[in-house]
């Protein structure tokens, strides 16, 4: 499937951000090219708690949040991360992530809200798949 | 090294292949794979199909050399694996120190030994701990002994390690940038056991240089820099048994970098990091004789050795020509070998079995002096008990069973080997070349530089993988829809609350004054040094008052919070 942004609509804004004690940061940021390749305004950022993520969502208006953890410790942050776009207006927002979540914990991220969690195997495109069938196809 | 005679029918023969070579590739054409005419490395470099004795007739035979003999291509030691093994050093650590202990004790247990029947311990501490914050920290929840093990004060080491002989074993401290706490805590541990610093071995990782290309907060690269020669020249006076440096050329490959670039940018770093030791008033015979690397083992079997050999060489060769070292010691590079995490799969995770063990048998060809071996089932999570195990067999199989230990360098004298080791030195001095032209390792790591290479290069790797150029065995050739259905080791989850109720408990009980005190000193001297020239470090001070501190029963996350006020402290993406 092409990548190519087809018409010229506003931009999707993508968040990618990713715990500053997790060293695992080759796929991140090689989605946040590939996210950037095929027209996507994307914000990389790393952070120590998931407020510093909400308040960049805020910031920076944007549609999609993506979490990369790999290391573990991120079922706390996802419940902070929720609880924090709620209050600011940001339930909407959609919420994916990546790296290394084990299965258990992939079946409770889906039920809490992560509409899509991108692990080892999954590419770049299937990512813009699924924000382009969420937020447009066209942009 | 051979006679024109001998090479003028090496040409012949060398002729007839490739007349022969270009035939069969003409006849089966259409069927044979990419790049059958013009193979390359893993790291781009070009191949030949068969190597003869005129393609190594360039090389001066000096610089193959003996093993033991300089410069040491072929190994360190006159002696390889005849008379000691290597060492077996997996990385433990996780949940809290006794549960961490318990896997130490499993392991010695199972046979994993150093040097001599000597105990080493390679021990990984806790996200936590990793980003200089203690468990009750917010930002803890969900990763306290999480990837590593929750220690963080002297107390924890107490937990850690009573009932061990501290001065007949060798600990390897996994710290990022945590490297002063960690240490100053297990020389204050030390003191409470009545033994000094001097007596005690092991290894502090030392490894500011690697923000360059790891994503993780950290110092900013000048300070990491100065703190890192602060600690040569504490441990070269005080603890003349202690590794005081870890070259971390594993991130390298991890972070998607080439064979090349890791050895590159690890010399590159080695010549910033002695000119600065120099400049401190250390001689490099002093600094160079305590450090160590960290390597990779990778999938492309030839490469990953020709670069451990071509590593030996050019270290050897640019320690004695540029800081007149002297000291063979100074000249050695002793390898523990990380077998490439990176490249294991979560798909059909047993494959990864077969791929650490031909990583561990490369290492082994190459001469390495100790090796952590991946297990299967990293790709998820931390080892269980029985893919820890399994990762420790594959060494003992290599090493028991297959007689390869008996000859040193065995693959010494291959014209592919020579010839690709001399291929990938040229490549390594020539990224060297570009990053003293930017003013050296720390200016292209301040700059960004670094990091964009090694990106560029991840970047090419999955264009490679993508494009089915790359084959990943049950990644995008020979995959299957049936998950992976492994048990996954989980960290007991009482963990959490029992690390803050402990570090809570420190901080009421420890005595309220010393602590006070040892802490103020150790803030000023902190903002003392944010501000000194690597002609002013080496009088040891920073260190002292760390451990003053440690025996004051400070935490990680209070002296951590004292540098990172001081030197500053920012995240990845802003260099």
């Amino acid at each position: 499937m092409s990548t190519e942004p087809t018409a010229s609509a506003d931009p999707i804004r993508v968040l990618l951000a990713k715990p500053t004690h997790d060293c695992h940061d080759r796929g991140v940021r090689l989605v946040a090219r590939r996210l950037r390749e095929a027209g996507f305004e994307v914000i990389f950022s790393n952070f120590l708690l998931a407020a510093e993520v909400v308040d960049a969502a805020v910031e920076e208006d944007v549609q999609v949040v993506g979490i990369s953890s790999s290391a573990g410790g991120h079922m706390p942050v996802f419940e902070d991360l929720f609880a924090g776009l709620e209050e600011n207006g940001l339930a909407d927002v959609l919420v994916i992530a990546g790296g290394v979540i084990p299965p258990d914990d992939v079946a409770v991220l889906r039920k809490k809200g992560v509409t899509e969690i991108f692990g080892p195997g999954s590419t770049a495109d299937d990512a813009i798949r699924l924000i382009r069938s969420r937020l447009g196809a066209n942009r | 090294m051979f006679d024109e005679a001998t090479l003028a029918r090496s040409r012949e023969m060398g002729e007839a292949w490739e007349t022969r070579y270009r035939r069969l590739v003409e006849r089966f054409g259409d069927a044979a794979p990419e790049r059958a005419t013009d193979p390359e490395t893993h790291s781009g470099l070009p191949l030949k199909s068969a190597y003869f004795p005129h393609d190594i007739a360039h090389i001066d035979p000096g610089l193959i050399g003996a093993p033991g003999g300089y410069p040491f291509t072929r190994g360190n030691l006159a002696a390889q694996y005849q008379l000691m093994h290597w060492a077996n050093q997996p990385v433990i650590g996780y949940g809290l120190p006794e549960h961490t202990r318990e896997r130490m004790d499993l392991l010695a247990e199972e046979g994993m030994v150093g040097y001599f029947g000597q105990r080493f311990y390679n021990l990984v501490y806790d996200l936590v701990s990793h980003e200089g914050l203690d468990p009750d920290h917010p930002a803890a929840r969900g990763r306290i002994g999480q990837s590593g093990m929750a220690v963080y004060s002297k107390a924890d080491m107490a937990r850690l390690f009573d009932g061990l002989d501290l001065k007949a074993m060798n600990v390897i401290h996994i710290s990022y940038y945590q490297v002063v706490p960690a240490l100053a805590q297990y020389i204050a541990y030390g003191a409470d056991r009545g033994v000094s610093p001097e007596e005690l071995r092991g290894n502090s990782m030392n490894w500011y240089h690697q923000s360059a290309y790891v994503g993780m907060s950290a110092f900013p690269p000048a300070q990491g820099h100065k703190l890192a020669v602060d600690l040569i020249n504490y441990c070269t006076r005080n603890m003349p048994r202690w590794n005081t440096t870890n070259f971390f050329g594993y991130g390298v490959e991890e972070a998607g970098g080439t064979a090349i670039h890791e050895i590159g940018l690890m010399l590159a770093y080695g010549i910033d990091l002695v000119r600065a030791c120099v400049a401190s008033g250390l001689k490099a015979d002093d600094a160079l004789p305590r450090f160590g690397f960290q390597i990779s083992q990778a999938n492309d079997f030839f490469e990953e050795i020709c670069k451990i050999r071509a590593l030996r060489r050019l270290w050897a060769t640019t320690m004695q020509e540029r800081f007149g070292a002297e000291d063979p010691r100074s000249m050695h590079v002793r390898i523990h070998t990380h077998t490439s995490g990176a490249s294991l799969t979560a798909q059909q995770p047993l494959v990864n079995l077969i791929r650490t063990t031909l990583h561990t048998l490369g290492a082994a060809m190459s001469g390495v002096q100790a090796m952590e071996v991946s297990a299967y089932d990293e790709a998820f999570a931390i080892p269980t008990e029985e893919s820890a195990t399994l990762a420790l067999r594959a060494q003992q199989v290599i090493q028991e069973e297959t007689n390869i230990t008996a000859v040193s360098d065995p693959l010494a004298g291959s014209y592919y080997v020579e010839a690709l080791t001399d291929q990938m030195a040229a490549a390594a001095l020539e990224l060297v070349d570009e990053i003293e032209a930017q003013g050296g390792y720390v200016a292209a790591q301040q700059s960004g530089w670094i990091r964009k290479t090694v990106e560029s290069s991840a970047e090419r790797w999955q264009e490679l993988v993508d494009s089915g150029q790359r084959r990943i065995v049950g990644r995008n050739t020979y995959a299957t829809d049936a998950p992976a259905e492994i048990e996954l080791f989980k960290v007991d989850p009482e963990v959490e609350r029992v690390a803050v109720e402990r570090v809570r408990e420190l901080r009421a009980s420890r005595d309220a004054a010393r602590w006070e005190s040892a802490m103020d000193r150790f803030a000023g001297i902190a903002t003392d040094f944010a501000d000194r020239s690597y002609e002013e470090l080496g009088d040891g001070v920073l260190m002292e008052a760390a451990v003053e501190a440690a025996k004051a029963d400070a935490t990680t996350g209070e002296m951590m919070g004292v540098l990172k006020d001081a030197l500053g402290w920012r995240a990845p993406h802003e260099y």
